[in-house]
């Protein structure tokens, strides 16, 4: 486990290129009377491995379903790569093929192959005739089969996804995503409900892929401390507040917005005692 | 027993004593009709007219693969025709202004039983199976659209949410999401069809619509009652058989895909 020092008010910038994800003053509800997010203000750097920690209906979820156009928001921008999420926008539609996202169900489709989860990354590159008789190209299919290999799945590919294990879903879910080419990836809780050690390596798969991609990687934990050493950014959220965002650089936290907690307690209430 | 339910089983004794006065259902007079019954059985079973019905064994069964016939032909083209119009009436993939006169219109073909269907061709395109075929199609095509659209809007969301979260069109999330999550049931579905469908088309010769049915009333019309038992009993070995052959190809293929495991093979 990595000792963190905690260093107050930042002289260096830790990723210095353009924002990816801007979000200004945002406010969103399900049923137009209790919000979800209130006043949530979010500025992520391209490349960035950004976490969103916090607790069961804090609103982690309903964030990523803002970046990715599922839910608009009832006030406030947003602007993902300068456009506005909607999926009624055409600009952002076609943006939408090259954000990857995991909700945390995974979202697979248990009767098909491995194979076939994984190629429907590719279906926005696909055209209607190849689309109705399930041509894909050969490329897309090479790629497919290297992506597979990547999650170490390559042995697995003709297996019918309800075969699988927990873990080994997950590696499918991620590879449907890289499929995407993509340049964003959105995943909720994917480590959730695993073993400390099946956590481990499929976080390793994403920060593998999200350096190899240049990805930023956008992901909701519930476990504050698995956040902490992946992440290079970890913004925590309470009751649909921001209560806390720090940047981690190695061995350093640098507190970008000062909360009513320390590090230390943010740490302990957020750990996850299950996968210790 | 509370109160209230003394009320409410106090409501339908009333009501089943109104209605059975209305439509003249007197259980006297079914004790005093059980003689008859008797007398039909008695027929049945005289030994000569045993073995003399047994030289018609082959019309009947060369009758019940034409029943199969019409049925498979009702159930596959009808199911053919269902798939397409169950897309457009589930809730989940349109609005309701596509979804709505579908429905109407479905709703409007399973009014009438597939009998009512069958004398409408009939009249149509003339005695005969193929007036059978049609209102059995007409039959499936009511049915199973109601179904498979209830399976369609039974999908789970999830994997809905994060195939449409790429951008893909509605075609391709019918094409690679809604028809393989569908699919599973749609199999059951075709089966117990199927099963229904040759159930319904060995009545429909009544109307002269073709099938086992036409011999069957023949028969009890002319009070041959032996050769109608034959007739019916091949109905009913038939329909057995595709009970048993429904159940293993449910537990080989919709069983496991279903629940997401394998089956334990016995």
């Amino acid at each position: 486990m990595k000792q963190i020092q905690m260093t107050q008010n930042p002289s260096f910038s830790l990723i210095s290129t353009k924002k990816i994800i801007q979000m200004n003053d945002v406010w969103t509800s399900y049923d137009s009377k209790n919000f979800a997010l209130e006043g949530i203000n979010l500025s992520i750097d391209r490349g960035t491995n950004y976490a969103i920690v916090g607790q069961s209906g804090s609103g982690k979820s309903t964030l990523l379903k803002l970046l990715n156009g599922m839910m608009i928001p009832s006030k406030g921008t947003i602007k993902v790569d300068y456009i506005r999420p909607n999926m009624n926008n055409k600009k952002f539609k076609k943006m939408m093929h090259t954000i990857g996202y995991i909700p945390q169900s995974l979202g697979l489709i248990k009767n098909i192959t491995v194979i076939e989860n994984i190629l429907i990354g590719a279906l926005p590159r696909l055209g209607k005739i190849q689309s109705f008789f399930k041509k894909f190209p050969e490329n897309e299919i090479q790629e497919a089969k290297k992506i597979l290999k990547m999650v170490g799945l390559s042995e697995k590919e003709n297996r019918k996804t309800y075969m699988l294990s927990g873990g080994e879903k997950r590696r499918v879910a991620i590879a449907r995503a890289l499929m995407q080419k993509p340049t964003i990836l959105l995943a909720d809780e994917i480590v959730s409900e695993l073993d400390h050690v099946t956590a481990r390596e499929i976080m390793d798969l994403i920060a593998d892929a999200q350096k190899r991609m240049n990805l930023t990687a956008i992901m909701v934990h519930h476990d504050m401390q698995l956040a902490l050493e992946y992440a290079n950014r970890v913004a925590v959220i309470s009751k649909g507040e921001k209560i806390l965002e720090i940047g981690v650089e190695g061995d350093n936290i640098v507190d970008f917005q000062t909360g009513d907690m320390t590090t230390d307690e943010i740490k302990e209430m957020y750990s996850d005692d299950s996968k210790k | 027993m509370t109160p209230k339910n003394n009320i409410i089983i106090g409501i339908i004794v009333a009501l089943l004593v109104i209605t059975s006065y209305n439509v003249d259902a007197n259980p006297i007079e079914f004790a005093e009709g059980v003689p008859n019954l008797g007398i039909i059985i008695q027929e049945i079973f005289v030994l000569e007219s045993l073995i003399e019905d047994l030289k018609y064994l082959p019309t009947a069964f060369g009758a019940m693969i034409e029943t199969l016939q019409m049925a498979f032909i009702g159930t596959v083209v009808g199911v053919v025709i269902a798939l397409p119009l169950s897309m457009l009436a589930a809730r989940n993939l349109n609005n309701k202004f596509v979804y709505a006169p579908i429905r109407a219109l479905l709703a409007t073909i399973r009014t009438f039983p597939s009998i009512l269907w069958a004398i409408l061709f009939v009249i149509m395109v003339g005695l005969g199976p193929f007036a059978g075929v049609l209102a059995i199609i007409m039959y499936t095509v009511g049915f199973v659209t109601k179904l498979q659209y209830e399976s369609i809007e039974t999908i789970d969301s999830d994997p809905m949410d994060a195939v449409s979260s790429i951008g893909v069109s509605k075609f391709q999330l019918i094409r690679y999401v809604v028809i393989p999550e569908a699919a599973s049931h749609l199999l059951g579905q075709m089966l117990y069809m199927f099963d229904y469908n040759v159930r319904q088309t060995s009545i429909l010769g009544i109307v002269g619509a073709g099938g086992i049915g036409f011999f069957v009333i023949q028969y009890i019309r002319f009070f041959e009652y032996g050769k109608a038992a034959m007739f019916m009993v091949v109905i009913l070995i038939t329909v057995l058989v595709i009970d048993w052959v429904s159940v293993k190809i449910r537990d080989k293929y919709i069983v496991k895909s279903q629940h997401g495991m394998e089956v334990v093979k016995k």
